[in-house]
């Protein structure tokens, strides 16, 4: 084994060599700042060794009388992106899919591609304008159909899904594109057997594309549980309000407050460190659930 | 072989890429050499790769040296993209630690390691620094020697549109029945406009209607001990004012989601006709662009007369302001710096900024540029300086006139770090309440329920602590 292990580098030694930068890259960059995370469990000291200090930042983060509320609003959100973001991208990308023009399926996929440049920022501004009470857009059109025009950015009952809404309008073309390349890899020959067998386009989609493209579903919504923890610090960061805070505060901006903007970069990594073992635990559990009802995984 | 050097110049190309990025180690401090001293700075957008800093920096630096009789080298230390406070806490972590460092939040972690120098003795020494800090500034400093801050406070001023006050009766309001009249008579005459809006809370009206209320201070006495003035019955009073402000169309609908971009935006476009500005040259830029969109100024008014009247400015500690750093070879020097900075020679290059750019010298006379408006002081605003031109318009300068009259001490103190989880739950708490108080979604009656409930989470211990804090 070690034998083949040598002999396939030496024969393919142009490409190993290849691979080294990316392999550095990750060791220097992802693997030896994980290092840097026993901070979690240290008193940061500027001049100095740190000192260790156990659990005493954990104890700190959860003792906090939100904590609970902001973990609670961190799944909630998460949950509500995940799962009902997760299938659009795919759908998209099947609508595409049946898209015959060339140039008109090429000229949606680049306006689809553009709010994905844009930054939280931008998109913030641009959703507090479009959802103000009375004279958004939104609410205009609401007043023009005799509705009673709502405050979203400040209404508790809606703000989750102003942040699922904009999320949906910023990421959805550009997650479409691994399921796009995806669709685009299935032999051609398979679409004309099954045309002259009589296949309609949804029977095609059904029980040609879907199949094909499964996989790479699973291992997408494999991965996107690794970020579960990550609610969107951008997006909340820059929708919140003070209406609204008890209810979209969730572990990154509490964190960047508590933590980051006090110089408490220990409690910053403890919750950091949290998020990660959550992560890990999903990735892991969810890969062998998937290897076990689909046979399909990520490694 | 061919195919062994397209592989290796890729992989030298692609090995430049993972490593680009890389800093230039710059973990030189204070160089007390024979002939040149350097003195590391860093400041909030103070970056050595703007050429009008790199300019001011030559012109101070030439100055500093006649003052302190030594050559030195003043030497501007780029801070990462991104948040001041956090992008400078993670350097001074990675061990470059300069000189001179400014800070705006973020400094108790630091001075608690002992990396700042307490600046009592030098202050005490220094004639210069005693004649132009505030009183204010002594109360500060001695509470917490590390920052030095020579600027006024930061307290915000009414300014209303002239034309719409002038409808209204030309009549500067005292009491808060005053001001609720003006705002009425204003919404009489522009029903399409709210009269007054703010950014994301009530923060910047505070400063004027606290004191009249009696929200004299952070932590005030009610039934004979401290409370903490968000929950006390002052603070009760105040929001059912804002409420009825709210209620009736005075009050901007969206505040809460306004930012002080559209802040200005809805006072230039007469959206609204009242603001809340910080003292001093951000009064003059509110007049200036106010003028030039609509042809009419603001007119500055005094805080409310009532229980009390004033701003309330903390004696706790500077919020911000420079610090030396314990790992300077030569502290004095530095301090020497920033008493040079303070000084009428300092002044004029930190006020006026670059001859040539930003003011011209003509026969002893002094004339502003155009350019004058984008220059602001990048180490100290002194209060009490008097340059040969006014580097304040009549607004600002009217602004600063309501410092000195209406400034009162606010004896508050620094949360324990061990604590501000519990501060952060209980900060959030209020900012909810009063945000469904005053918009109506909560009677007043509900204040109650949130001081029940801000004492359960937590208010208790910390109101406990502030007991014996005074």
């Amino acid at each position: 084994m070690k034998g083949n292990i040598k002999k396939r580098i030496v024969k393919d030694r142009q490409m190993y060599l290849l691979l080294f930068p990316v392999i550095l890259f990750f060791i220097i960059w992802h693997y030896i700042p994980m290092w840097g995370a026993r901070i979690a469990f240290q008193d940061v000291m500027y001049i100095g060794a740190n000192k260790w200090v156990g659990l005493k930042h954990f104890q700190l983060l959860f003792s906090s009388p939100v904590f609970l509320k902001v973990f609670i609003n961190t799944v909630i959100i998460s949950s509500m992106k995940m799962f009902l973001i997760f299938p659009l991208p795919i759908l998209l990308a099947f609508m595409l899919n049946e898209v015959n023009s060339h140039n008109f399926r090429k000229s949606v996929q680049s306006v689809i591609y553009l709010p994905h440049f844009l930054s939280w920022v931008v998109i913030a501004g641009l959703f507090i304008s479009l959802l103000a009470s009375p004279e958004g857009v939104v609410n205009q059109i609401r007043i023009f159909f005799h509705l009673k025009p709502i405050s979203y950015m400040t209404s508790t009952k809606h703000i989750r899904w102003v942040f699922v809404f904009s999320e949906v309008w910023r990421s959805i073309g550009w997650d479409s594109i691994l399921y796009i390349a995806a669709i685009n890899s299935i032999a051609p020959a398979l679409y004309e057997a099954a045309t002259i067998d009589g296949a309609t386009h949804f029977q095609q989609a059904v029980n040609i594309t879907l199949p094909a493209i499964i996989p790479t579903i699973i291992t997408v919504f494999i991965l996107n549980l690794g970020f579960f923890m990550n609610a969107g610090f951008d997006q909340v960061f820059n929708m919140m309000n003070d209406a609204v805070i008890n209810h979209v505060d969730i572990i990154d901006t509490y964190v960047y407050r508590v933590g980051l903007m006090q110089g408490n970069y220990s409690l910053g990594t403890s919750a950091g460190l949290f998020k990660g073992i959550i992560g890990l635990v999903l990735i892991l559990s969810t890969d062998k659930l998937s290897r076990k009802v689909t046979g399909e995984g990520v490694w | 072989m061919k195919r062994f050097w397209i592989t290796l110049l890729i992989l030298v190309v692609m090995s430049g890429l993972v490593f680009a990025g890389g800093q230039k180690d710059s973990s030189s401090s204070v160089t007390a050499g024979n002939e040149v001293t350097t003195i590391r700075i860093v400041g909030k957008d103070f970056s050595p790769t703007e050429d009008v800093n790199l300019l001011f920096l030559k012109k101070v630096q030439a100055g500093f040296e006649t003052y302190s009789g030594q050559k030195v080298n003043l030497e501007l230390v780029q801070v990462p993209d991104g948040a001041y406070a956090e992008k400078l806490n993670l350097m001074l972590m990675g061990g470059d630690i300069p000189d001179l460092i400014y800070f705006q939040g973020g400094d108790e972690a630091v001075s608690k390691q002992g990396l700042l120098v307490d600046l009592t003795e030098y202050v005490a020494g220094s004639k210069v620094m005693q004649s132009k800090l505030q009183e204010f500034n002594k109360q500060r400093m001695a509470n917490y020697p590390y920052l030095l801050w020579l600027a006024p406070p930061r307290a915000r001023i009414a300014l209303v549109r002239e034309d719409w006050f002038t409808e209204g009766g030309g009549k500067i309001p005292v009491t808060v029945d005053d001001y609720y009249n003006l705002f009425k008579t204003i919404k009489s005459n522009h029903p399409d406009a709210f009269v007054m809006t703010a950014t994301g809370s009530t923060s910047r009206m505070d400063f004027t209607f606290d004191h009249a209320f009696g929200l004299t201070a952070t932590w005030i006495k009610q039934g004979g001990s401290f409370v903490y003035k968000k929950v006390s019955d002052a603070e009760k009073s105040k929001l059912a004012f804002y409420q009825k402000l709210y209620a009736e169309g005075l009050f901007d609908k969206d505040y809460v989601t306004t930012k002080w971009d559209t802040m200005e935006d809805k006072l230039y476009t007469n959206k609204v006709g009242m603001v809340f500005g910080t003292s001093g040259v951000v009064c003059d830029i509110y007049d200036t662009k106010l003028k030039d969109t609509q042809g009419v100024g603001l007119i500055a008014l005094p805080p409310a007369k009532g229980v009390g009247q004033g701003y309330s400015v903390s004696t706790a500690k500077e919020t911000r302001g420079w610090a030396i750093s314990t790992t300077s070879k030569n502290p004095e020097l530095v301090f020497k710096f920033l008493e040079y900075m303070a000084t009428d020679e300092g002044q004029l290059t930190d006020r006026y900024g670059i001859e040539g750019v930003h003011y011209t010298v003509d026969n002893g006379v002094y004339a502003f540029t155009d350019k004058k408006s984008e220059w602001w002081p990048r180490i100290n605003e002194v209060m009490t300086y008097n340059g040969p031109l006014p580097a304040l318009g009549d607004l600002g300068a009217e602004s600063w006139d309501f410092l000195g009259k209406y400034v009162v001490g606010d004896p508050d103190f620094p949360i324990p770090s061990d604590m501000a989880p519990t501060w952060d739950a209980l900060t959030n708490l209020y900012k909810e309440y009063s945000f469904k108080i005053i918009t109506g979604e909560y009677s007043i009656d509900k204040f109650d329920d949130f001081v029940k409930e801000w004492y359960d989470l937590g208010g208790d211990k910390i109101t406990e602590y502030a007991q014996g804090m005074f």
